[in-house]
Formats: C-alpha cells, structure tokens, sequence
C-alpha cells in the first residue's frame, strides 16, 4: 500500500512564503494571551480603523510542522471567508527540540468587512504543553468549535478535541485508508466527525441517486444486488466510504472494490478553477447491478457520466460536470454543518471499516 | 415514451439524508428570441455560470430561436462576447465553454411559420442523440408578451409539449409581464393551461431569484424573536422602495406599453410586500409557500372610484434632470416615446392589508425611474415609545430595514448612549452586509431561477391565482389613472425621489419617506 496520499486539506497545493500583513510576536515562556488580543486588534487596524468583524465559528486548525499548515493555508483561508471565522492554527513541532513559542497575527477583509481573524500559535520543543490552553483562552465565547484536524484521527489531543469541539473535520483521503478503522471507533463513540473524504464522493452519491431518480429507471430501485467500485491507484478511503454508504443503505448488498490504473498526475495551476485531478485512492467507477440492468458510473476529467445497460438500451443516462476545485470548497462544504453527527457517514464508516478485512487481510 | 407510476412508490435507497445538491436531470433548453438583450445580458451568461458551478447537466443543450438569419457559428461567437462580458466569472474557462458551445444551436425563423417548430423538433432530436437530453424540454419564452399565444399554438400543434404524465419533462418558462391587466392575464393563463399544466409552468419574476429577497422567508420564519412583533400590535408601518436611476435606456416601445404599474409594481413590488406580510407558510415548498403570498393579495384592499385612487396613488413621470452629475433627458425626450405621453415612470401608493395581523397598518409603497440612486428595500417602521424618559422626540422609532439591493444586507435601528455624563440617546444602525457576512459569491438571480426551473422546482415562480389577484389590484388603479378625465401623472425632476405630491401622500398620515 503506497504512503503516497494527497496532504490533508489542502491536496497538493505548495507550501507558500508567510502573509506580508501578519504580525508576529515571539514569547520566551508561556504565552501572554491579553498581548496576542492586542497584536490582533493591531492587525484589524492596519491600513485604518478596524472595520466590522464578522464571525460566526471558532475555526481550530492542529498541525504538526509547519509545512502543513502552509500547504493548508489557502483552503483554511477560503473557508474561513465563506463562513466567517476566528481562525487560531495552533502547530506543534515536536521534532525540534528546542523550545520556542511564536504567535502570528492577521486578517482577512471581504466587502469591507472583517471576514477571518487568524492567530498562528507556534511551539517547538517542550513549549507545546502551552499551546492548548493558550488556544482555549482564544476562543470567541459562544459561537461553535469546528477543529480541522490535520493528523491521524487517535492520542490524547485528538480525544479532548473530541471532548471540545462541536465538529472536527479530518481527511481520510489524505492517508493508506487502514485508519478508517480508528475513525470508525471514534465515531461509534459519538465523535461529530466530519470528513473531506467523505464531501469529495457527494457528487458520486447525488449522481448515483439522481440516476435512480430518472422516471425510466425508477424500476430498478428496488432491486440492486452488486456494487463495484473502481480506485484510482490504490483502493482509498473514498472508495470504501462510498461502497460503506451503500452497504448501509440497501440490505444484502454485495459489494467489491479493487484498483486500477494510477493516480492522474496534477495539472499546472491556471487562474480558473477546474475539478481536482483523481488522486491515489480516489473513485474512478461505481457500477451498480440491479438484474436485468447495470449501471455505470464513471469519471472522465471533470466529468461524470452515469451509463445503463440491459433496460431499454445503452444511452448515457446522465452526465453531471464535477464542481471546481477551489482551494477550501470540500472544508467549506463540511463547516456547512456546525454541531452533531452526520448520521449518514456515521453508519457509511462503520460499513467501510468492516470493508477494510476485503482490502487489507 | 409514457412510463408508468407504479414504481414510484419503490423509494429511492440511495436519496435519505443526501448532502449533496441533486443536479437536474438532462434537458434541452429552447430559447425563443435568443437574439434578444434578455438572452444576451442574463440567460446564456447564467447558463454559462451554472455550467461553471457544476449545476447545469452536462447533458444539456441549448436552442436558439429568432428572427434573425445567423449561422449557428455568429451565433455561438455572439454569446461567447455576451458571457465574456455580462459572466459574473471571469475570464471565460475555455474548457467549459468549449462544452457549453458544443451543446448551442441556432434557428432562424418566424414564429408564425410551423416550418420553424418542426425543424425545431428535428434540433432537438438531434440534441437527444448527441448530447444525451433525453426528450426533456424546457422552453424559454424571452419575447414580447404579443409573441406567447403564437409560441403557445405553434408548440402544440407541432406535439412538442407532452403530457406531465409523459415520462419526459416539458416546461415552459414565461417572462413578464403576464398579460396588461386582468382581462389579458386571465385569457394568457387559459391559453397557457389549454397548451400546459399548471406543473409545467414557471411565470418568472427575477425579484424572487433574488438572495435577499429568499433570505426574507429565512429572516422571518428561520428567527423566533420577530414573530412576536411583526404585527399590527407593534408595527406603525411598513415602506417599501423600489428606485433605479436608470431611465428607459432605449426602450421606449415597451414602456410607453407598460409603464411603471405594469413593469414593477404588478410583479416585483406586490411579491416584497406578500414577502413581507405573508403568514409562515405549513411547508416550504412551492403550493403552501403560494397559498400563503396569494392570501396577502386577495387581503389587499382593492381601489374603488378615481377618489379613493387619487387619494392613495401619487403617479410621476420623470422631466429632464441631472444624475450622478450628469444630464439627463425627460421621459418625453426619449426615443420611441409618443408625445404629450401620459405613461407613468413613478408611483407613490398607500395600501392596506385587510387581515387581522395587518389591519390599520399602511403598506407605503414607491417605485420609479430615474431615482437619485438604485435603492430597493422594506422599510419596518415600528410604533414610537408610549412615553420617552429621555425627553420629547430624543429618540426615534426603531426600524428594521431590509436591503434587497445594492448592499444586500439587513439593519437594525435602535437608540443607544451618546458617552457622557448625560443620557443623551442617540439612534445607532446594527449593520448586516449580506455579502460580507457570507464570503462565498452570490449567484445571479437568473442561475437560481433557470436551475430551479430544470429541476421543477416552482416555489420562486408565481403561479395562475397570484398573477390574477395582483392584476386585480393593479386593475383597480389602471381602470382610474388611464381614463383621460384622471390628471396626467406629476413631472418630477430626475434625480429626485418624485413629485412633491408622493411627500404629501405620507405627510397626511404624519409620516415620511425614509431619505435614502
């Protein structure tokens, strides 16, 4: 099983240099929280008196270098302007040994208004202890606790994020699937997960229910047997998740996944925004057998095409383009719910978790 | 291909608790008098944007139908200018209009002649075989309303609408206005539903695409803490302002046909006040949302005799003026205009709501052009303090306004604390920019209404009874204003907000117009 999974969130942008507007301050032991509120209303102030803020979560990005966090930036940025937020980045680097604890502080206007506020909490070496509760005093009182968690879904952070948080939002796409297995025990526990992983299949699920929604094809409904599902790669948690919907939704369905093929490879960057390429482990075909018929479903570049043999003909029976993949639109899609469980992928996991015996004997 | 309904009753396993948007299903979307500013300016780009979005079905195509001899290419290359131009996104995503361009066709030909809808027919057979539209039909009707009752006939009797119990969707899109008055409207609608089911028909009122217009129905029924008060009880009154500082730009035929009642007031404004003043609706779907906005119509007291009418309607035509800091012509300066014309650019009217939450509380309307600005909003005024602490007229009612456009947004005005020592009230605005507070883009109205109408979704269009009951009130005041014994319409200055006499309307009531 290839290691090779897209980055979280961010799925393969490039790591970009800091924003000129940030204002950094740097502490030698322990944070001081009413300065960090003064560097961010410095922030706001910039260019002018502050404008209006507008916000409406805490938004709590976790991540373990640097790096991360840069490659994330711009789809945390853009979903947190689509849903105005307090973002605070709290990054603990525990691969360097000596302690160090910075604070970077900026914003981001939209219609002349204050649309995210950012607080970068960075901590190297034994100066990490500092930063949960340093991010806990930052938080806007009374408004929902979203946590985008870059990591692997376990330990002891992820268990009091679990305890905090209305939502964390994590991506299963971004590592080997075996960890749906953890998720899927989290979330039998009540975690409100939500998924990136699990947002980048909805066109899959609306095509495939829209395909049995057609007036011609409603017959079939009852009546699908098998479902097959096609990876790009490697078989990937995308993949598991969409059979794992299925298996929870029709009873005795057999189901079967496999890879196929590679990875397609990441175009240029252009000005305009085009459907992400199909990275390792993403959905390539999801045939459905419902005797006499079979559905097919397919993706080719930005498209989706959805095939039916064995009812009247073989005609395409619909084609839906992908939506583009502007940086931030699958975590944007997922702050669309604040609070709870998302019954749905709830049982979708737990399906895909038993899937992963089939995958990884 | 009829189907039969007996497996809908096999739910849908795969729909319960979908996230995802359902896109619509393939379909061929025939615009008649594509060659039009409407096609142009609004439809093609918003079907472009949609295509953008992801929303529009890849297995779609688009006819257009006109006059005009094009070749298909001049055609395609024509819309491709307008999308470049009037797209909200932009620069023009070559792959995506690659696709798009590849599903437009062009027809020229005269509506009259039925040589022009059975080669439509063989279009859209073509489009069925090449991209997938699978005999779903949805017709666009951007002409003048002269043209629908020909448009109507020709599709029948060239069997290109089906039944709505046919298995392929056929729906037809109806811009206004919708008739001149009732006795048009009423015969419009009966030609309609002799062609059509009232299913397969979408009246389309731009307004109702409108984010803020939809966020109203949020506002009011998604919040607990204005329900209490949105009555007779504890509103004084309500405004509501319809204003463009746009003239006639060269439309002159048209209204001098229409005129102000007919172009907003009819449509637009009555839809904002049912918004306003409609009760929640059981459901939210597309028949109890309507029931509700027809009860506000038939509620509206209807004028009775030039009196009533001259005491609550103040009409305006705009004379040359100056806006923005330039100059601008009268309406009698404009092209097509007939003169001595007594058409009507501006309305000020007083209705009253005869229910029991609104009884005795005014619905002040005005709607004009050549306004100083382009300001449409719903003004609630609510009653003033029975006893003010802080001294005679120190503070001012509070108001809840409503911004439909530019600045989308709501506000809230309440007294607070001026600083000091003193308790020295002063009236603060709490401020919601619609487009600040949500970062993601607004679509454009037509996307919405095009998206809704590919997916049968009615509850943005209006329906037969709504159209009837708001002519109706209309009528009362046309069957006045138009007879020649009822004074011509006042000239206002353009850039003014009306004639002096719409000032008056209020000042009788001891109010005034919000200065915008």
């Amino acid at each position: 099983m290839s290691e090779n999974y897209g980055e979280p969130i961010s799925a393969g942008a490039t790591a970009r240099a800091g924003d000129p507007g940030e204002l950094t301050l740097r502490f030698e032991s322990g944070f001081d929280l009413p300065r960090i509120e003064r560097l961010l209303q410095e922030a706001r102030e910039r260019g002018g008196r502050a404008p209006e803020t507008i916000c409406t979560l805490n938004l709590v990005a976790i991540y373990f270098n640097e790096q991360q966090y840069e490659r994330a930036r711009s789809a945390l940025e853009m979903a947190g302007t689509i849903h105005p937020s307090r973002l605070i980045v709290v990054i603990g680097d525990e691969l360097i040994p000596e302690e160090s604890l910075t604070v970077r502080a900026s914003v981001v206007r939209s219609a002349g208004a204050i649309t995210l506020e950012r607080v970068v909490l960075y901590a190297t070496g034994r100066a990490i202890r500092h930063l949960q509760s340093a991010m806990t005093g930052l938080l806007r009182p009374d408004l929902p606790r979203v946590v985008v968690w870059g990591g692997r879904p376990h330990g002891a952070l992820m268990n009091r994020a679990v305890e905090a948080a209305d939502r964390i939002v994590i991506d299963s796409g971004a590592r080997p699937p075996r960890y749906l297995g953890e998720t899927a025990a989290l979330v039998a526990k009540g975690a409100p997960f939500g998924d990136l992983a699990w947002a980048r299949i909805f066109p899959w699920q609306a095509l495939a229910a829209d395909t049995f929604d057609l007036p011609n094809l409603r017959e079939h409904r009852g009546n699908i047997r098998k479902a097959r599902v096609v990876c790009a790669g490697a078989v990937g948690a995308e993949g598991l998740l969409l059979l794992g919907w299925m298996q929870s939704r029709i009873k005795k369905l057999q189901v079967e996944i496999h890879a196929e093929g590679e990875a397609e490879s990441d175009e240029t960057a252009t000005a305009i925004p085009r459907a992400e390429p199909m990275g390792l482990g993403q959905v390539k075909l999801l045939e459905l057998v419902a005797p006499p018929a079979t559905f097919t479903l397919r993706r080719e570049r930005g498209l989706l095409f959805a095939d039916v043999k064995g009812d009247d003909d073989g005609y395409c029976a619909n084609r839906v383009r992908l939506p583009p993949d502007t940086p931030g639109r699958l975590l944007a899609l997922e702050l669309n719910l604040l609070s709870g469980v998302d019954e749905l992928y709830a049982q979708a996991v737990q399906a895909a978790a038993k899937l992963l015996a089939q995958v990884e004997p | 291909m009829p189907y039969s309904t007996e497996h809908d009753e096999i739910p849908n396993p795969l729909r319960p608790g979908l996230r995802a948007e359902s896109a619509p299903e393939p379909c061929a979307l025939v615009i008649f008098g594509a060659t039009g500013d409407l096609a142009h300016r609004k439809l093609i780009p918003a079907l472009y944007n949609l295509a953008v979005t992801g929303h529009l079905p890849a297995a779609s195509g688009i006819v257009g139908v006109a006059k005009s001899e094009l070749p298909t290419e001049q055609f395609v290359s024509g819309m491709r200018e307008s999308v470049g131009t009037h797209s909200r996104t932009k620069p023009i995503d070559a792959e995506v209009w690659q696709d798009f361009a590849a599903g437009l066709r062009y027809l020229s030909g005269s509506f009259d002649d039925s040589g022009t809808f059975a080669r439509l027919r063989s279009a859209l057979d073509e489009l069925d075989r090449s991209r997938g539209t699978r005999g779903n039909r949805l017709y666009y009707f951007a002409t003048p309303p002269s043209a629908f009752p020909v448009l109507l006939k020709q599709l029948k009797g060239a069997n290109l609408i089906t039944s709505p119990s046919d298995s392929r969707f056929t729906r037809v899109v109806i811009e206004k206005p919708f008739g001149r008055d009732l006795a048009s409207a009423r015969a419009l609608n009966k030609l309609v539903l002799e062609t059509c089911d009232e299913k397969q028909v979408f009246r389309i009122d731009h307004y109702l695409g409108k984010e803020t217009v939809q966020n109203l129905l949020v506002f009011r029924f998604a919040n607990s803490i204005f329900e209490p008060i949105w009555n007779r009880r504890f509103v004084d009154h309500v405004q509501i302002t319809a204003g463009e500082d746009l003239g006639v730009e060269g439309r002159g035929r048209y209204y001098e046909e229409a005129g102000l009642l007919r172009d907003m007031i009819q449509n637009h404004v009555f839809q904002l006040l049912c918004l306003t003043a409609m009760e929640p609706p059981v459901a939210f779907d597309a028949d109890a949302v309507r029931d509700e906005k027809i009860k506000v119509l038939r509620a509206v007291e209807i004028f009775e005799g030039a009196e009533q009418v001259a005491r609550s309607v103040v009409l305006g035509q705009y004379a040359a003026g100056s806006i923005g800091g330039k100059d601008v012509p009268g309406y009698l300066e404009e092209r097509d205009v007939a003169p001595g014309s007594r058409t009507p650019t501006f309305l000020a009217g007083r209705f009253n709501i005869r229910s029991w939450r609104w009884d005795g509380v005014p619905f002040y309307v005005r709607s004009g052009k050549r306004m100083p600005k382009r300001a449409t909003e719903i003004a609630v005024r609510f009653q003033s303090l029975p006893h003010s602490l802080f001294g005679e007229g120190a503070t001012r009612p509070n108001e809840l306004i409503i911004r439909v456009q530019p600045e989308e947004g709501i506000a809230l005005r309440f007294s607070a604390k001026v600083p000091g020592e003193r308790y020295r009230p002063r009236t603060v605005s709490m401020d919601l920019r619609y487009g600040a507070a949500f970062g993601s883009v607004v679509p454009e109205a037509y996307e919405r209404l095009l998206l809704d109408a590919m997916r049968g979704d009615q509850t943005l269009f209006t329906r037969r009874d709504e159209v009837e009951a708001a002519w109706k009130i209309v009528d009362g005041i046309l069957k006045v204003t138009e007879s020649p014994e009822f004074p011509p319409p006042r000239p206002y200055r353009a850039g003014s907000w009306g004639p002096p006499e719409a000032d008056e309307l209020l000042a009788q009531d001891g109010r005034s117009w919000r200065r915008l």
